[in-house]
């Protein structure tokens, strides 16, 4: 399988500060699962910006589908990545079904009127995200799990082999994390598409994703399967806090242990013990 | 999108083109040129051309008038087409003119525009200093086939001011300041008619050469000026005797002006002196009674003169 | 997910909710139809005011054509030289106003943006009042010289706000917004300043050109201002679905594949370029370019590929109303269209706005 995004000594640093990545270099396969892990500050949403373009890289080189990054138009590249992000309400009152719409913008015409096809993929991402029972409802009337569904409705009607999101599930309650997630799975599965994702929830990532890209605070990242980059001393080291590793059949998970917690201080900074 | 540069830079071209090519079906088709002669039908558009045609005894030809024409008398009873800022071209159509008569403004002009298109007779003059008043009505004259009234008018204005010549050439010049607006205040500066008036009157206009016309000065000016006499445009139609207090309260601030010392503060109903029409040698005796009291003191009803 | 369970019928309807380019297309041609009536509506009010007696204009009299010579067949001449050239152009101002108002609030991400807010106004102004105050008299746009001053100073100032707005600041809907107040300010300044220096009469002049007429213009001057003003709008309507993605945003935008500087750029540019033939010609006719892109969102949606046209299309019929009403009120006397739409336009929009209430979600 060729990969489809190559990050190649990718460097960058906000105007005035301390550069954030250092020397990042990795490969994603096509139809992966990529979580993007690290604590606050680590630069997850800067590399996920430069990934999809709205950053330009000082060094390094971005390959998406062979060809550099610069290459393309804004317009190309956005027939190659869909980007969910944070839902919002617009500041139009625009319905559902409005803003899915939105996403077939790069193949529209001049005139930009949808076409039988367009509304195939329109009404497909609607149905694969149970939203299309709000497709007539303004995005203020909806609960934010909800609108964080039409925004993945919306990136699924893009038809993208490659699909970025920022923190998808972040304030979606259990049930909706674990739905959007079997749903970017299946995608996965399905379609063959390629998913990064960028994550708080380790344990969502372990248990989704394929491959994990670890990074540290101190610029250092860490890229490999998720099973091995998911181990508990990395996660102890890189986000600095002390906590129980478990596994159940061949799902790991990790608990963080604060200092208030009641396992009666069995658990020391070496884990393992409760394996 | 560049098609649509493309599709824009087109309709453009064509748009001018058509412009440029006249294929446009004009109103009015063939008429015959406006017959020279005794217009029947005269519409005025402003006040001082209204009294111009009426010293011409036009006065039946007259069939409209703008709103602000109240003299004589019987140009108030004619009917209205509109402010003199804004004259209503419907109006104007509907009095069926065989002349207009418009003053040289931007919105006279406009309308002036549409009706010449229409095929209509206008009349345009610029009416800005004596001399020109004098020409503006040879060429009302003219146009109105009223040559010999014209004329007439034109020796009776011209010995009038003869006279007035005669009687004040020699006084001497009184300083004087005429306000055009109180607050803030403005005067008359020395490159307009007001100023004219002044002078052959036999008066000086207290404020030297200014770049303006009708300049807003402040109390260094005033101080310095010197003014002898202040003459100030009333305001509306209200109450002059009002006025005329209210202006001695206001200019009383300046105790040291020669004007306030001695009580020589006129406010006046300045309409033969800023229409600038037939009846400027009332205006400049207006002003004169103002400037020198004691060679008009013989004259009986001197202060309802000033009225 | 219930992906097997949601019934045929309902994404169809779903489907029936997307706007086409047919549905479109009838809503214009009725839009159309409605404008077309309320101008012929609009020519025949009004009384005329005839020597013999005040009475209704005839059509008859009206197709006859002309007279033989000035002044024989007044209805003619009165609909032909004054009423159709105001209302004609009533139209276009107000299709211009109106979708400059929409393009504006898109580009700004505000629905209280007007079309006068980033340089426009105080830039026409300023060319108003140097033309007048200059004295010149060599014209060649609609006959007067304040007119192609209006014209040059709106269309300078905004490619200065433009150009501003471009080295300031990373977000350019901030940067527009902060160089057209800096702007307006410092114009201003220059306007008050030339306003203390000029006569009272071109004060007057200027004045009454800023608040906003319609006047009867020759032919010419209407069909080539037709076509700058079609060409503009058409020009806006072939990038509208770029815009509804520019409203959610800057990052979002690009992701969606809009190339948002060029948009923004290609839209301002057209939208400023319509409002400064309006406004030349008519001068600062407010309320319209605000309210009309409300109202029409309000019924019909955000979305701007109907959004600007039908709202060009009721800007005009709006604007038709308005000076008619200008016109006839007061019998003789003429009022300043931006009087009426300034009176109207306010009621009018508070009426829309309790209509339709349940669609604006933040009144909830």
């Amino acid at each position: 399988m060729s990969s489809i995004i190559k990050v190649e000594n990718l460097s960058f640093a906000y105007r005035t500060q301390e550069p954030i990545l250092k020397d990042v270099s990795f490969e994603v396969t096509s139809g992966t699962f990529l979580a993007i892990a690290g604590p606050n500050g680590a630069g997850k949403t800067t590399l996920l910006n430069l990934l999809c373009g709205l950053l330009s890289a000082k060094t390094g080189s971005i390959k998406i589908d062979t060809a550099t990054i610069e290459a393309y138009s804004v317009r190309e590249l956005a027939q190659k990545i869909a980007v969910v992000r944070q839902e919002f309400v617009p500041v139009f009152d625009f319905t559902v079904a409005q803003v899915v719409s939105m996403a077939r913008t790069p193949y529209l015409g001049t005139f930009g009127f949808e076409s039988q096809a367009d509304r195939k993929f329109i009404n497909e991402a609607l149905e694969m995200t149970d939203t299309a029972r709000f497709n007539s409802r303004t995005l203020a009337e909806l609960s934010g799990g909800e609108r964080q569904r039409v925004f993945i409705a919306r990136a699924l009607a893009q038809n993208t082999p490659i699909l970025l999101l920022d923190e998808p599930t972040a304030f979606l309650d259990l049930k909706h994390q674990v739905g959007i997630y079997d749903l970017l799975k299946t995608m996965q599965k399905e379609k063959g598409k390629t998913i990064v994702a960028v994550t708080h929830d380790i344990n969502m990532g372990a248990q989704y994703a394929d491959a994990c890209l670890l990074l540290g605070p101190d610029s250092s990242y860490q890229y490999g399967y998720a099973a091995d980059v998911f181990s508990a001393e990395q996660i102890e080291r890189v986000f600095g806090v002390r906590g129980f590793t478990g596994r159940i059949d061949r799902e790991k998970f990790f608990i963080p242990l604060g200092k208030f917690a009641k396992d009666g201080g069995q658990i020391s900074r070496k884990p393992d013990s409760g394996v | 999108m560049k098609k649509l540069w493309w599709l824009l830079a087109i309709i453009l071209c064509l748009a001018v083109a058509g412009f440029v090519i006249f294929g446009f079906p004009q109103v009015q088709k063939h008429y015959a040129p406006p017959l020279p002669g005794k217009p029947a039908r005269i519409v005025s558009l402003a006040p001082n051309l209204t009294e111009i045609l009426f010293a011409l005894e036009l006065d039946e030809q007259i069939v409209a008038v703008s709103n602000d024409c109240d003299y004589p008398l019987k140009a108030a009873e004619k009917k209205k087409i509109g402010n003199f800022w804004q004259p209503n071209t419907e109006a104007i159509l509907a009095a069926k003119p065989d002349l207009v008569v418009t003053l040289w403004f931007e919105q006279q002009k406009a309308v002036a525009d549409s009706l010449k298109r229409l095929g209509y007779r206008i009349l345009t003059l610029k009416i800005e200093k004596i001399d020109e008043l004098l020409t503006a009505i040879q060429k009302i004259g003219t146009a109105t086939d009223s040559n010999d009234k014209a004329g007439q008018l034109l020796k009776n204005i011209n010995s009038q001011l003869n006279d007035l010549q005669l009687k004040l050439g020699s006084v001497n010049k009184v300083k004087v300041l005429w306000i055009v607006q109180a607050e803030p205040l403005r005067v008359a500066g020395r490159n307009t008619f007001i100023n004219e008036l002044i002078e052959l009157a036999g008066g000086e206009n207290a404020i030297g050469n200014t770049l303006q016309q009708y300049p807003s000065i402040g109390t260094e000016e005033i101080l310095a000026c010197g003014a002898e006499t202040i003459i100030q445009s009333a305001m509306g139609k209200s109450d002059i005797a009002e006025q005329q207090k209210a202006a001695e309260k206001f200019w009383s601030k300046w105790e040291h002006l020669p004007a306030v010392k001695n009580n020589r503060i006129y406010v006046v109903q300045p309409d033969t002196v800023t229409r600038l029409g037939p009846r400027l040698c009332q205006g400049v005796e207006l002003i004169a009674h103002c400037l020198h009291p004691d060679i008009y003191a013989q004259k009986q009803n001197a202060a309802q003169q000033v009225r | 997910m219930h992906r097997n369970k949601t019934p045929r019928n309902r994404l169809d309807k779903s489907m029936a909710e997307m706007l086409t380019s047919e549905k479109l297309a009838i809503r214009i041609v009725i839009c159309l139809a409605v404008l077309v009536v309320v101008m012929a509506l609009c020519t025949l009010t009004g009384k005329i005011h005839l020597p013999e007696g005040s009475r209704k204009i005839s059509l008859e009299k009206v197709f006859a054509g002309p007279g033989q010579k000035p002044g024989e067949n007044i209805d003619y001449e009165i609909f032909v030289g004054v009423r159709l050239p105001r209302v004609i152009l009533a139209a276009l101002v107000g299709a211009a106003l109106a979708c400059s108002g929409v393009i504006l609030q898109a580009i700004l991400r505000n629905p209280l943006a007007d079309p006068y807010i980033l340089g426009i106004s105080s830039g026409a102004g300023l060319g108003v009042i140097t033309a007048v105050i200059s004295g010149i008299t060599w014209s060649f746009w609609a006959g007067s010289p304040m007119a192609v001053f209006a014209f040059a100073g709106a269309l300078g100032t905004v490619w200065l706000v433009w150009f501003i707005g471009r080295f300031t600041g990373k977000s350019q809907v901030t940067s527009l917004l902060l160089a057209g107040v800096v702007i307006n300010a410092f114009f201003s300044a220059v306007i008050m300043f030339l306003t203390s220096i000029a006569k009272s009469d071109q004060l007057r002049l200027t004045i009454f050109w800023l608040m906003g007429n319609i006047t009867e213009k020759s032919l010419s001057v209407l069909a080539v201002s037709a076509a700058c003003i079609l060409a503009g709008i058409f020009a806006l309507f072939c990038i509208s679905h770029r815009l509804n993605v520019l409203t959610l945003g800057q990052e979002e935008a690009k992701g969606l594949g809009v190339d948002t500087t060029r948009t923004r750029a290609a839209a301002f540019g057209f939208a400023a370029f319509i409002t400064a033939v309006a406004v030349s010609l008519s001068g600062l006719v407010g309320f319209v370019g605000l309210i009309i892109p409300h109202g029409v969102r309000l019924i019909f949606g955000p979305d701007h590929r109907q959004l600007l046209p039908l709202s060009g299309i009721i800007g005009g019929i709006f604007l038709v109303i308005a000076d008619t009403l200008a016109r006839t009120v007061f019998g003789q006397e003429q009022l300043p269209v931006g009087v009426i739409t300034a009176i109207a336009g306010g009621p009018f929009f508070l009426f829309l706005l309790a209509k339709y209430s349940r669609k604006v979600s933040w009144l909830k």
